[in-house]
């Protein structure tokens, strides 16, 4: 089944399956949902604009997913230079705040934001690896395939990521 | 000798190839602390896993950016407003233009068929039709404001002398015979 990008039926049907995919991925990235969104258009406007032909539909949810994962390290590059101390400060006081209340909504808030948090931490090429596996059904070759990098380098990835997160995790 | 966290972690996802997977799950049989840290390892991905970004934030703003491609993008429901607007307008016109002459060649050809049946006018107007003979009209332009014209000299004479006048009429330039 081949797929051309701007054809609307097509475009609906990748739209429809890859969407929450990237969302995820740009979302754990850049820790920012609004900027994941934004992310997505601009990736799903470019799969739609350059009108382009996919043997498969993995080949264009791959496609998209390294357009936007591009887009997310940009964006994440420049926030993080844009960033003064000033904001850092900000941010950091509201992250603890609610400890007190014990509701479990709350503590399963407050886990998603650590482990978020301690993602954010990841180096870059490590952050790409754990999110593509986490939070995606891909398995090692289809992220190497989308990452154009090997199949072991991503299972050492992999695991480097998960021991650095073990370690963040298990300071707070 | 035990198996370390890179194999581990292989394992876990499910990535490890044969010959190793059965040795590791053999070593798992018997060595307790390869079995907990096993454990440790799959409940940091439990962890890390459920903090997964819910279906219910991402079903919003796929929603909202699909409706920018539907907006912006798509074209065929923009040509399809387009088609369907240029239908109205193309048959709409003349359909006016027919209803109009319509109405005119109805309106015409009631006037045709009944205007003149007077029996017809009666039965619609029938206090009014009795009514409408010669006496009952009267020409209001021929009423005019009484002036001496429309009396004889005899009648302003005669008037005059009623009013107690003494009147005595004479010819201009003719003298009586003596």
């Amino acid at each position: 089944m081949e797929i051309q990008s701007n054809d609307e039926r097509a475009f609906r049907q990748v739209y429809e399956q890859v969407f929450p995919i990237l969302m995820r991925v740009v979302y754990h990235v850049t820790n920012n949902q609004d900027l994941a969104e934004e992310i997505c258009q601009e990736a799903f406007i470019r799969f739609f604009d350059k009108g382009m032909e996919f043997a498969t539909l993995n080949d264009a949810k791959y496609w998209l997913i390294r357009v936007s994962k591009n887009l997310a390290i940009n964006q994440v590059k420049r926030k993080a230079r844009e960033m003064s101390m000033v904001d850092k400060l900000k941010k950091y006081p509201a992250t603890g705040a609610n400890h007190s209340d014990g509701s479990q909504v709350l503590m399963e808030k407050e886990t998603r934001k650590l482990v978020q948090e301690a993602i954010d931490q990841l180096p870059e090429k490590f952050r790409l690896v754990i999110v593509m596996k986490e939070y995606t059904d891909m398995d090692y070759k289809q992220i190497a395939q989308v990452l154009h990098i090997s199949e072991s380098n991503v299972k050492v990835r992999v695991y480097r990521a998960r021991k650095m997160l073990e370690s963040i995790l298990s300071q707070e | 000798m035990c198996v370390d966290d890179e194999l581990l972690n292989t394992y876990l996802d499910g990535e490890l190839q044969e010959p190793w997977r059965t040795q590791v799950q053999e070593h798992l049989g018997y060595c307790n602390a390869c079995r907990q840290r096993l454990e440790q390892l799959r409940a940091l991905h439990q962890k890390v896993a459920d903090a997964v970004l819910p279906d219910s934030e991402i079903s919003v703003r796929q929603e909202r950016v699909l409706q920018y491609f539907e907006k912006n993008r798509f074209s065929s429901s923009n040509k399809k407003m387009h088609i369907f607007r240029k239908k109205i307008q193309v048959r709409l016109v003349p359909a006016l233009i027919t209803s109009a002459a319509a109405f005119v060649v109805v309106f015409i050809g009631a006037f045709v068929l009944f205007g003149n049946n007077s029996q017809q006018g009666q039965e619609i107007l029938p206090g009014v039709a009795s009514q409408i003979d010669s006496a009952h009209i009267r020409q209001v332009t021929e009423v005019q404001q009484p002036s001496l014209d429309m009396f004889s000299l005899e009648q302003i004479v005669q008037h005059l002398d009623a009013m107690g006048y003494a009147v005595k009429l004479e010819v201009k330039a003719v003298t009586p015979l003596e």
